[in-house]
């Protein structure tokens, strides 16, 4: 049963910065809707206005569901989660891929928004219930295990920027359960012994460093020296693998992992993206002034480029005051991850905020050309139904899981 | 279960939040280069992005002749453009186009490759429409999505003169032309261009100006509309110009002249205006405006009589006889010259080991000035080059303008060749060439070369008594020159006197042109230059005088034998036609 005391508890002050950021989203998505033809319901403001009610709702509901219902049905809802990105593979592909589930809704569900939720409170679960020894090597295989099923799928579906997302957690929560820094290093190894094989002198600095972190993990010699050259074993043979794909194999991998190798395509809209942005300078053009937006230059403005047309429109002033905010609202769940007295509560809030703020980086660097261009929405800003709601699961499960109590 | 307890450490909470800084701080650091430091550099960028520049072209002024006759005019046509990224099915638009104005549908794709330069910039289809093609169009206007038309004036020659080598051409700029020019950025591809003639002397005046019109478009290239900022500026009409040709004398020239192989000019001697000039063969005036077959076209390039050259400017010509005026300047100069001497012509003159013949190989008897003017006898002139050496009969050649361009208003103008001694030392070394040569230039003969233009200029020189303006097409006080020379008023006298009676003695060569009016005072000289190339030339130049009105005429005929016989008939009959035609009814 919930006492009264613990609504008092909970930390409404993140939620002002919230309902600032799902403000401006609906102000940006109104200006956007400006010259939107077609039905008045149709436009990405109504549509948005009309997901906040369902997202607020479901938000409002977590906090009346006890903690330890949430901890219990952790692993049925990650089953779930699995069977729902697996679904729509089952169905017809909408624009060539299956992520999208369609229940015969007026909308179709973005599934893998609910399974990223589902993996995380799974993964806390499991790191929290085993008095692990997370000193052990062997202890995060299955952690790995746990992510990777989804993240698989998902990228399959294809959708590389959610799975991307979906996988992020692994590490910070690991790192927070206990893990030694080392083993996390060691997850990572492979990879970037693959990458830098196609460039020497990268490979040459990577392989040094790897010799030297490992002298200083005083590991055994012979878990040294086997860990030592099957990375740079790896790395040596990458490049003769990659160079028995055919051409076609070896550009579907490339385009995939970068799609602006595609110039018609995300290059374009990256070129579209930054003209935005930086023709909005200071103070912006004005609300509804934007000419890149409105003469629909800029692509996919209302979900993945809308802080284009948020720099192009409000200038550095919004954009800088957006991510401000943005930061403290993740700041404040990791501080609570931290104050979090029981286990699985710092850790499903420790893994939502990195859910957060991967979103938030690669959107962000996305828009402004660090990084190839991944589909993936700014949180509470863009317009997309199936990520709202998800967005508010998350902040509901923060401020249920931030109140320190025992029941 | 939910007893495990956290053991997340402060300094894992540190390293966390440092990360999470670092990361955000790296996004606005980014943010700040590109809306702050880079503002300048995106937000042209952002203009040009959405700013679709449309030119309009502006009519090419009008050539109109002295009397306002329209001689070049603007056709109203029409082309066609698509834009390409607006295009649904290429070929069956092509097809769907040729089937409904009537052209090949093979040569709306090779137009389309030709203009090429982008999807959402115009790309030319077809041109020379006219307004019933484009209406059947319109009618089907559902159907070529992404097609539209555009007004485009093309030169059209509504008189009934050619005047090719006057008027000249345009041309359409293209990439080749447009790299070549001083001025591209005044020019789209696609402008028409005046590359000969009087279109190319007034370029700068009959070109106009492009009236430019900014649209708004968006992403896709549609014009969502005019842009505030960027006002239109409507394109401004080339200046007419108004020529000293008269069309009705143009057309006797031209009517003259056909068949044959020459120039003929016809003008003001006081002011250098040219009445008419005809370079035969010529060509229609429509040639290059790209109505005209293809077949003809290579016809008139493949002529061997060169209709594209413009021999009254650029045809180079021994003068013959017609330029003994000067050689009798010369010898009129020297104080030692007695004008009442006569010579003996027997029809041939030994000079050193050479022989020279007089024209008539019976010869003319004793020969005085006039009379070696009116018979146009060679041996008096070759007894008489003991009055003068070479480079005094080069320096009165370069007085009456020869090896000069006369600076008429058509481009490309020959200087022809004035030899002095310098210039044969040059050409046969020193020692290669003798006096002999002498007797050669001063009848008009060896290395002396003309234009006809230069001759027209001589003429009026002549006519005024060395005191006209350089021959010009049109009107433009600016640019006139006068041509003054200084001679002794006796001297004047005494040629106007001769040239008379060439014309009106009855053994003068140029008897044929005798107008045989009254009130009209008729002078000439004719001229039958021999060269290398074959048959003589045919000279003839002369002035018809009529109470205060005076009409000089040149004509050249290419090897069609002597000046007498064959030009000064010409001359006759157009001066005649002159004369009535400013005679009052």
């Amino acid at each position: 049963m919930l006492r009264f005391s613990f609504f008092k508890e909970v930390p409404l002050k993140i939620l002002w910065s919230i309902l600032f950021l799902s403000f401006l989203g609906l102000i940006v998505l109104k200006s956007i809707s400006k010259h939107h033809q077609g039905y008045f319901l149709e436009t990405p403001f109504t549509k948005q206005l009309i997901f906040l009610i369902p997202a607020i709702s479901i938000m409002i509901m977590i906090l009346f569901i006890p903690r330890y219902t949430i901890h219990k049905f952790a692993y049925p809802f990650y089953v779930l989660g699995i069977v729902s990105v697996i679904l729509p593979f089952l169905g017809s592909p909408h624009s060539g891929t299956y992520r999208w589930l369609d229940l015969g809704l007026p909308f179709a569900i973005q599934t893998s928004e609910f399974a990223k939720v589902f993996t995380i409170l799974a993964l806390a679960r499991y790191l929290s219930d085993h008095t692990l020894q997370m000193k052990q090597f062997a202890s995060i295989i299955v952690p790995l295990v746990l992510v990777l099923i989804p993240t698989t799928l998902v990228m399959n579906q294809p959708d590389l920027g959610t799975s991307i997302v979906m996988m992020s957690p692994i590490l910070p929560m690991l790192y927070w359960a206990g893990s030694r820094p080392f083993y996390l290093f060691l997850i990572i190894a492979p990879f970037l012994s693959m990458l830098t094989a196609f460039h020497t002198l990268s490979f040459t600095i990577w392989a040094i460093s790897l010799g030297v972190i490992i002298i200083l993990s005083r590991s055994t010699l012979i878990m040294a020296v086997s860990l030592f050259f099957g990375n740079v074993f790896l790395g040596l043979l990458s490049p003769y693998v990659w160079n028995t794909l055919t051409p076609y194999q070896q550009n579907r991998i490339l385009t995939f992992l970068n799609p602006e190798k595609d110039p018609l395509g995300a290059a374009y809209q990256i070129i579209q993206s930054k003209t935005a942005i930086g023709s909005g300078g200071l103070f912006g053009k004005g609300w509804g002034e934007g000419t890149q937006t409105h003469l629909k230059f800029l692509p996919v403005q209302e979900s993945d480029f809308i802080l284009s047309v948020i720099g192009e429109e409000m200038g550095f002033v919004t954009i800088a005051i957006t991510l401000l905010v943005i930061s403290y609202f993740i700041t404040q769940i990791v501080k609570y991850s931290y104050l979090s007295k029981d286990r699985f509560s710092s850790l499903a809030l420790i893994g939502i905020a990195t859910i957060f703020l991967a979103h938030v980086f690669v959107n962000t660097a996305m828009t402004v050309g660090l990084i190839p261009v991944k589909g993936l929405p700014f949180p509470f800003i863009s317009a997309g139904g199936s990520f709202l709601i998800t967005s508010y699961i998350m902040v509901g499960l923060v401020l249920k899981l931030s109140v320190n109590y025992t029941d | 279960m939910l007893k495990a307890d956290n053991i997340a450490s402060p300094q894992q909470y540190y390293i966390s939040l440092f990360l999470l800084w670092t990361l955000i701080a790296l996004l606005l650091l980014r943010y700040f280069q590109l809306q702050i430091l880079n503002f300048d550099q995106y937000s042209e960028k952002a203009n040009t992005n959405r700013i679709r520049k449309v030119t309009m072209s502006a009519p090419r002024g009008l050539i109109l002749d002295r009397n306002g006759n329209i001689l070049v005019d603007n056709l109203p046509t029409y082309i066609l453009n698509a834009i390409p990224g607006e295009l649904s099915n290429k070929n069956h638009t092509f097809q769907f186009i040729s089937k409904n104005i009537g052209i090949d549908s093979l040569l709306v794709s090779k137009n389309f490759k030709k203009y090429y330069r982008g999807r959402f910039i115009s790309t030319r289809l077809a041109k020379d429409l006219s307004f019933d093609q484009i209406s059947r169009l319109e009618e089907n206007r559902l159907d070529i999505k992404g097609v539209y038309y555009q007004k485009f004036p093309e030169r059209s020659f509504p008189s009934k003169i050619n005047a090719s080598h006057i008027l000249g051409y345009v041309k359409e700029v293209d990439k080749g032309i447009r790299n070549t020019l001083i001025d591209p950025n005044n020019y789209e591809l696609g402008d028409i261009i005046g590359w000969s003639g009087l279109e190319r002397m007034y370029e700068k005046s009959l070109k106009g100006k492009h009236g430019i019109q900014f649209y708004q478009v968006d992403a896709y290239g549609r014009e969502v509309g005019f842009i505030d900022d960027f006002p239109p500026r409507d394109p401004e009409p080339g200046k007419n110009i108004v020529t000293t040709i008269d069309a009705d004398v143009q057309k006797t020239l031209e009517e003259v002249m056909k068949d044959k192989r020459g120039v003929i000019i016809v003008g003001i001697p006081e002011t250098g205006e040219i009445l008419g000039a005809v370079s035969m063969p010529d060509f229609r005036p429509d040639l290059f405006t790209g109505r005209i077959l293809e077949k003809d076209w290579i016809s008139i390039l493949n002529h061997p009589d060169k209709p594209l050259v413009n021999r009254f400017n650029q045809g180079l010509y021994p003068p013959g006889s017609i330029v003994k005026m000067i050689t009798q300047s010369v010898l009129l100069d020297n104080i030692d010259f007695d004008p009442d001497a006569k010579q003996k012509c027997e029809g041939s003159y030994q000079f050193g080991d050479r022989v020279f013949g007089c024209w008539n190989i019976n010869g003319h008897g004793s020969v005085d000035l006039t009379n070696a003017i009116l018979l146009s006898c060679d041996i008096f002139f070759y007894k008489t080059i003991k009055y003068y050496d070479f480079d005094t009969l080069a320096r009165f050649f370069s007085l009456f303008g020869f090896g000069e361009i006369t600076g008429i208003d058509i481009l490309g103008e020959s200087r022809g060749i004035v030899p002095t001694t310098e210039y044969m030392n040059n050409r046969y070394g020193r020692f290669g060439w003798s006096k002999g040569s002498l007797l050669n230039y001063c009848i008009g003969q060896g290395e002396v070369l003309v234009t006809p233009m230069q001759v027209f200029n001589y003429t009026n020189l002549l006519a005024t008594q060395g005191k006209t303006q350089n021959p010009h097409f049109v009107q433009n006080d600016e640019k006139l020159n006068k041509h003054i020379i200084e001679l002794p008023k006796k001297t004047w006298d005494r040629i106007l006197y001769d040239m008379e009676q060439v014309i009106i003695n009855k053994n003068g060569t140029g008897k044929a042109a005798n107008l045989l009016l009254t009130d009209v005072q008729t002078f000439g000289k004719t001229g039958t230059a021999e060269n290398p190339h074959g048959n003589d030339h045919a000279w003839f130049i002369g002035w018809a005088k009529y109470f205060d009105k005076n009409f000089s005429i040149v004509i050249l005929l290419e090897n069609s034998g002597s000046g007498g016989s064959i030009a000064a008939p010409i001359a006759k009959e157009v001066l005649l036609g002159l004369i009535h035609k400013n005679r009052p009814l």
